[in-house]
């Protein structure tokens, strides 16, 4: 077992139900193949440095988690098949640090 | 119509270098990530990375910046993660 980091960015013009839907679709792919999700963050609606095939913004879902070559394997079947993500990257780590957060926003 | 007297600039060799380099900020020799509470390079802590990127989203060489060797493979290679991901 692995500790991975993995990032989704999905379309601007999606509403708020089908965001949460595809958090929920990757959490649940997780768990269910030998996964474990430690932490979920949501950065929110960021701005791009380019665009990307026409949208100026998108939706940032950062993910935390345990698991296998089987996770990740799955994690990119469905990745591939989805149109409302326009970019996604897993990186592996040997420790995860879960304090800080780099995009969190200012509460006033 | 008198000329002007040639006046000789200052002969600090670290000027040829300032190309890039801010005109008011000297010349350091130390790493900046070697110090004690060095900032973390990481592909999420866009902050830092904006510091060692030109105006034309290039990475800026360790000669200029200078970085240490070890630091300045690690950058190049956070630097790439967050172009991916569309935050630089």
């Amino acid at each position: 077992m692995n500790f991975y980091e993995h990032t989704l960015v999905a379309k601007q013009d999606l509403s708020s139900t089908q965001i949460t839907d595809v958090e929920k679709k990757y959490n649940d792919i997780i768990n269910n193949t030998n996964g474990e999700v430690i932490k979920i963050e949501k950065w929110g609606l960021l701005n791009f440095a380019k665009k990307i095939k026409n949208y100026n913004k998108g939706f940032y879902i950062h993910y935390k988690f345990k698991g296998d070559g089987k996770t990740l394997n799955e994690i990119k079947k469905n990745i591939t098949l989805d149109s409302s993500i326009l970019r996604h990257l897993i990186i592996k780590y040997k420790k995860l640090d879960t304090e800080t957060e780099y995009f969190k926003k200012d509460e006033n | 119509m008198k000329r002007k007297k040639f006046t000789k600039r200052s002969s600090n060799p670290l000027n040829k270098l300032s190309l890039f380099q801010k005109t008011d900020s000297k010349f350091s020799r130390k790493c900046p990530f070697s110090v004690k509470d060095a900032p973390i390079i990481d592909y999420k802590n866009i902050k830092v990375l904006k510091r060692y990127i030109s105006d034309t989203d290039k990475i800026l060489p360790s000669r200029i910046t200078s970085v240490s060797q070890g630091k300045q493979k690690k950058l190049t290679n956070e630097i790439k993660k967050a172009k991916i991901l569309g935050l630089l």
